[in-house]
């Protein structure tokens, strides 16, 4: 079914372990997805293809992209270790928040946890850990500071932009400046 | 400037924090602003406590501003059309609202996959959204979203074809048909994104001339132009750079032949704007206005 063939597709290009995997083994497909016939083929046929390099590669980057954006001391702290710890989040957390910061939060709670299970990176990154959490978690309330939406009174020029291409009353000659 | 009484197609951004500033350097050459709605609040989430959704106004606020006597047009990537799951009802009652409040003249989603139900295919940068399946079991899901979305947001809908790195096989339509379909069944326009077709053409896929001989004309209403970059062998959308030439040839090939074409847009993302500078998006937006120049051929009766 069509739910499950998405479902492991998006699975496939955030796990490049499974992508090795699904082609040692293909039946990992049909074990763990409904999926038809033509769907399994179609899953094969896009593990296989080279292109699923750069899928998996974008998709890393982009859901690294909050995470840099917002807590660049942490990655450098992180050093060789980022790598790692971003793939055991990005597995436990398969869905990025559209939130930034919040997802950025969430790396971090990651990160505290991880040091209070004695991971070895403690020492590394405990100071800018704390630096980072705390300018964070202002920016977030920050965020929480902005107002829910307003009713507003249509203008006349945004009546005419929604015309734009109808057959209501066109823009105006002179209306693009 | 005038371009409906010549009928030719408006011009202008795809719109980011840099935009307001390229405006107050070169606004004459900026008719049309598309808007990605997303970028206006913070989703806090479904089981947020305090609202789900606050607004950031200030940048409403400046986007109003630079709205002032322009096209406007919004330009989804939230709300994931094609995935086999139900629409994000609250998300899309943002979009309406902002639609509202600033007033869109047609809205314009991906035809690509972003959500499925466990999980999300993030955006952030280079595009990434997974490609999908041409047959007709997406096209009864596009159907009902499509129908619910016109009856959201009260104006026409576009959809964007996506760069692709892994073509799907074994499908019943090919992806112009299923964008011809589309448009001849559902009304729904196309946005037709040159710079994608040159990616997935970089990265294997069969030849955009192919394509766009396939394609209905009449379909395209807008047009997006890009450049991108290399990654480790690929090719991606990365919106880092001018348009690369061989997307200029299809441009001035194909352009004056989408007689219903609305708008021609450039696309970078602002990141790269110190890289761009102004005069260099001001270069490509003059490019812009010469090949919307080409476009004088336009249907009296689509704008009638």
């Amino acid at each position: 079914m069509l739910e499950h063939f998405q479902q492991a597709f998006a699975d496939l290009i955030a796990s490049p372990e499974l992508v090795i995997r699904v082609r040692d083994n293909p039946e990992i497909i049909r074990a763990n997805y409904e999926v038809s016939d033509v769907e399994f083929h179609r899953l094969i046929s896009i593990v296989n293809h080279p292109g699923m390099e750069c899928n998996c590669m974008l998709y890393r980057a982009n859901r690294l992209v909050p995470i840099a954006m917002n807590l660049p001391k942490l990655c450098q702290a992180l050093g060789d270790d980022l790598n790692s710890l971003l793939s055991d989040y990005w597995s436990e957390f398969k869905r990025t928040d559209v939130h930034f910061l919040l997802e950025s939060d969430r790396f971090l709670q990651f990160v505290f946890d991880k040091l209070e299970r004695g991971s070895r990176v403690r020492e590394r990154v405990g100071d800018v850990l704390e630096q980072e959490a705390a300018a964070l978690r202002a920016r977030i309330a920050n965020s929480y500071s902005t107002e829910n939406v307003k009713e507003r009174q249509p203008t006349e020029d945004h009546e005419e932009r929604r015309n734009f291409g109808t057959d209501k009353s066109p823009l105006r000659r002179g209306k693009f400046t | 400037m005038d371009t409906r009484s010549n009928g030719q197609p408006v011009v202008g951004l795809l719109y980011n924090p840099a935009v307001p500033y390229i405006i107050d350097q070169v606004g004459d050459l900026v008719q049309y602003i598309e808007v990605i709605p997303d970028r206006f609040w913070y989703d806090f989430g479904t089981d947020a406590q305090h609202g789900r959704f606050h607004w950031v106004h200030d940048a409403v606020d400046t986007l109003r501003r630079c709205a002032g006597g322009r096209v406007i047009a919004g330009h989804g990537i939230g709300l994931s059309l094609p995935s086999a799951m139900p629409l994000d009802a609250e998300l899309l009652d943002q979009v309406a609202a902002i639609a509202e409040d600033i007033g869109f003249s047609w809205y314009s989603e991906h035809m690509s996959m972003f959500l499925t139900p466990h999980s999300s295919i993030p955006n952030a940068q280079a595009g990434l959204g997974l490609p999908v399946v041409y047959d007709m079991d997406t096209f009864e899901i596009l159907r009902a979203k499509i129908r619910q979305l016109k009856d959201a947001l009260g104006c026409p809908l576009l959809m964007e074809n996506g760069s692709i790195f892994t073509p799907i096989p074994y499908v019943e339509m090919t992806e112009p048909e299923f964008f011809n379909r589309l448009y001849d069944e559902l009304d729904c326009g196309m946005l037709l994104d040159l710079h994608n077709l040159y990616v997935s053409w970089r990265n294997g896929a069969a030849s955009p001339e192919d394509y766009l001989e396939e394609l209905n004309p009449d379909a395209v209403l807008e047009i997006h132009m890009a450049g991108g970059d290399e990654l480790a062998g690929f090719y991606t959308d990365s919106h880092s750079r001018l348009t690369p030439p061989d997307v200029w040839t299809w441009a001035r090939e194909y352009v004056p032949r989408f007689t219903r074409l609305k708008a021609i847009t450039f696309e970078f993302h602002e990141s790269y704007f110190s890289r761009l500078g102004v005069e260099g998006i001001a270069g490509e937006l003059e490019r812009l206005h010469d090949l919307a120049a080409s476009c004088s051929t336009v249907k009296s009766e689509v704008y009638a």
